[in-house]
């Protein structure tokens, strides 16, 4: 095989760097009979200062017909695959039902911040004074809302067999633990446009998409799950243009004006924990909802987290005196005991979730000890024995009545003490009279940065007992969330559960 | 900066038949970088900059291939974009 | 430091007081028992009576613990400072504002 050279084939007519310029540049004019600042009015509340917006620079270089061309191209390989998928039964080859929690919570929690990203980016793309910015926000908001779909359409093949997929978007704005998601993206919506790049372009898809996504794909991938690990590198491959966009920001906004620095400092700080505090979820997912692990919670955080952004991306940013997130040392800190308190927390209280969760067994808990030398034998292994026991004795550990939560990050009030990991951490701030209890310091430092924000949260706790949630007992506030018969409580004996048995029941009656 | 060791950058690739030809040229333009298979990706470090070209990645495959494909293979990636042209894509940190 | 808005930036408590008007909220955190992944929280009144508030509130949530002992003693704190509630005596009276948190640790020996 020969490869006609350069100099032979038909001259393009123009490159990519002449391209980009004619799109973003020149078709781009300074308003004359309209002051800028009517045109553009809210690029300079944050207190942010801008001197030449041309400086913005899109490495990518994507233009209008390279974008639709290679968009198209990536929905066609996913369809291709969703159509096998299905035609083949291929959810019985999922390595287990239990997998399946995994995808409910990204149905129920990610996805629809996918469409928020889809709303907000379309208003930069309006709202940004330079060309550059707004062409690649406008393609954003078009990858966000890709991104909605092709996960809606993708998992709703699980939908057609199991539980737990069937309300999600009703769920996502009224269940406990998707007020989690739900805040932290309402917390960026409700920030000016460069906040908003900062949380959301920097902080989430760069500085933790790694630890949000990969793991999420890595897992489908390892758990015979082809369609949703298809549609994550779809995704990811658009993920990897918006944390393009999210690095740029970030350095435009630094190298614009030095009086930026803090202001872009203090945002980094905010949703660094914000979006850490998100990942707990994660943490969970990756050490107990695998049937098949791909790599711990400690792992992931190591290589993806330490490694990459602490010793890469901050040492770059270190040139324009910005330094890593302050409280990144308790996140650092809590990596061998995270996942465990927050499995053990939604354990107990997933009779009120939509989504299923069981005892580990004794072959993940071997993993989990060998995993996790350091805690897991000496902190958690005797509450699951005791379960165990509870279990034996005809109990099923559910909590009876409703969790403490925190203020910011709305989780319930489990995290413990940095260096204590015995000792629930509590923090309590006063506003106005009013008193307010986040759960740890990063979570208080947010909030006594911007108190007036964050009494504002819809903490479903406090719903439920104002009586906003459907009514008084749980199997009202159920009723209320959406939530139908055999979406939560035990794995073990749960309808998707008896159904699997069933089914593989059949393929081996049949084998034979 | 005053670091002695090089940092990485680095990307992660969907593991398919088409990247092989990617991996592979990014592999000889790369001499230094380091290869990893992980479920479903192949993630590839290389110390302070890694080039991926036009002309490698042609050779590879045996037909012509325009940089804007690599975002039909690319998962993610660290360190920064530095340029990305009609020939080739860097990938380094700036500092 | 005050949010940075585009206008007129004051919202109310979607928590504050009134909202449960004669009730409070009231959080019990059973210290050393991880059992219990968090502390709970429950809506009482303010003229609640300890006694009624350990046995219709505390108690059915407490004894989801195979191990809980109703009988045992218990050391209870308050804003960080010792309480010895009798039975008789109101949350009020007993200086529980809304959303306080009340410690309870089972005594040794």
């Amino acid at each position: 095989m020969t490869i006609a050279n350069k100099a032979s084939r038909a001259p393009k007519k123009l490159s990519m760097k002449q391209r980009y310029q004619v799109l973003t540049r020149d078709l781009d004019w300074e308003p004359t009979y309209v002051d800028p600042k009517d045109v553009f009015p809210h690029t300079e509340f944050e207190g942010i200062t801008i001197h030449d917006w041309s400086k913005w620079e899109d490495p990518f270089r994507l233009t209008v017909d390279a974008y639709c061309k290679y968009q198209a191209e990536k929905d066609k390989r996913l369809y291709a695959v969703l159509d096998g998928f299905a035609q083949s039964q291929g959810h019985l080859t999922l390595t287990d039902a239990s997998y399946l929690n995994a995808m409910k919570l990204f149905l129920q929690g990610v996805t629809p911040l996918e469409y928020q990203a889809h709303r907000n980016f379309a208003y930069l793309a309006r709202h940004l004074n330079g060309p550059g910015p707004r062409f690649a926000s406008l393609c954003q908001s078009i990858d966000e809302l890709r991104h909605t779909q092709t996960e809606i359409h993708t998992l709703s093949n699980d939908n057609k067999y199991y539980s737990g997929f069937h309300n999600f978007q009703q769920m996502h704005d009224r269940v406990w633990y998707l007020s989690v998601p739900k805040s932290f993206f309402g917390d960026a919506l409700a920030s000016g446009p460069f906040e908003f790049l900062i949380a959301i372009g920097f902080s989430f898809e760069y500085l933790l998409t790694n630890l949000l996504f990969v793991p999420f794909m890595s897992g489908a991938s390892f758990n015979g799950d082809l369609p949703t690990m298809t549609f994550g590198f779809s995704a990811q491959s658009d993920e990897s243009r918006h944390m393009t966009l999210g690095l740029e920001a970030i350095k435009f906004l630094l190298e614009q004006d030095e009086a930026n620095v803090p202001t872009v400092q203090a945002w980094i700080d905010k949703w660094f924990w914000r979006g850490y505090r998100v990942t707990a979820l994660i943490a969970q997912m990756l050490d107990y909802m695998l049937p098949r692990k791909v790599m711990s919670w400690k792992e992931a955080f190591e290589l993806y987290f330490e490694e990459q952004m602490l010793k890469g991306l901050f040492a770059d940013l270190a040139f324009y005196g910005i330094t890593p997130p302050r409280h990144v040392e308790d996140a650092i800190a809590e990596k061998e005991i995270l996942s465990h308190q927050v499995y053990w927390t939604l354990y107990q209280f997933s009779h009120a979730a939509a989504f299923t969760t069981s005892v580990p067994t004794a072959e993940h808990e071997k993993w989990l000890a060998e995993t996790y030398p350091e805690t897991f034998d000496k902190l958690y292994k005797e509450l699951w024995d005791k379960e165990r026991e509870n279990i034996a004795g005809g109990g099923r550990h559910f909590v009876r009545g409703l969790p403490q939560l925190c203020q910011v990050c709305q989780i319930p009030m489990l995290f413990t003490e940095p260096g204590d990991p015995t000792t629930i951490c509590q923090r309590e701030s006063e506003f106005k009279g009013e008193k307010f209890q986040t759960c740890s310091n990063g979570c208080q430092w947010i909030f006594e940065r911007e108190p007036e924000k964050y009494v504002q949260a819809w903490l479903p706790v406090h719903q439920i007992y104002q009586g906003s949630c459907g009514g008084p007992t749980v199997p009202d506030v159920l009723a209320w969330y959406g939530v139908q018969e055999g979406d939560s409580g035990e794995h073990r004996g749960s309808l998707d559960d008896r159904r699997w048995q069933e089914w593989h029941a059949d393929s081996v009656k049949e084998g034979n | 900066m005053t670091t002695t060791t090089a940092r990485n950058v680095g990307v992660d690739i969907q593991e398919s038949e088409q990247n092989r030809a990617v991996v592979e040229a990014i592999e000889e333009t790369n001499p230094a970088c380091i290869v990893q298979h992980m479920p479903g990706l192949v993630r590839i470090t290389c110390p302070k900059r890694l080039v991926i070209t036009r002309d490698s990645v042609e050779q590879k495959l045996g037909r012509e291939w325009e940089t804007h494909e690599f975002q039909m293979a690319i998962v993610s990636y660290f360190g920064h974009i530095k340029d990305w042209d009609d020939d080739e894509i860097v990938i380094a940190w700036d500092h | 430091m005050p949010v940075k808005s585009i206008g007129t930036y004051d919202f109310p408590s979607r928590s504050r007081q009134e909202l449960y008007g004669d009730d409070q909220l009231v959080h019990v955190w059973f210290q050393g028992n991880p059992w219990f992944c968090a502390a709970a929280c429950y809506r009482a009144p303010k003229a609640m009576r300890w006694g009624d508030f350990w046995s219709q509130l505390v108690v059915p949530w407490a004894e989801e613990d195979p191990d809980f002992d109703p009988g045992a003693r218990y050391a209870w704190s308050l804003h960080g400072q010792p309480l010895s509630p009798g039975d008789d005596e109101t949350l009020e009276a007993l200086g529980v504002v809304h959303k306080d948190v009340i410690g309870m640790r089972v005594e040794a020996g």
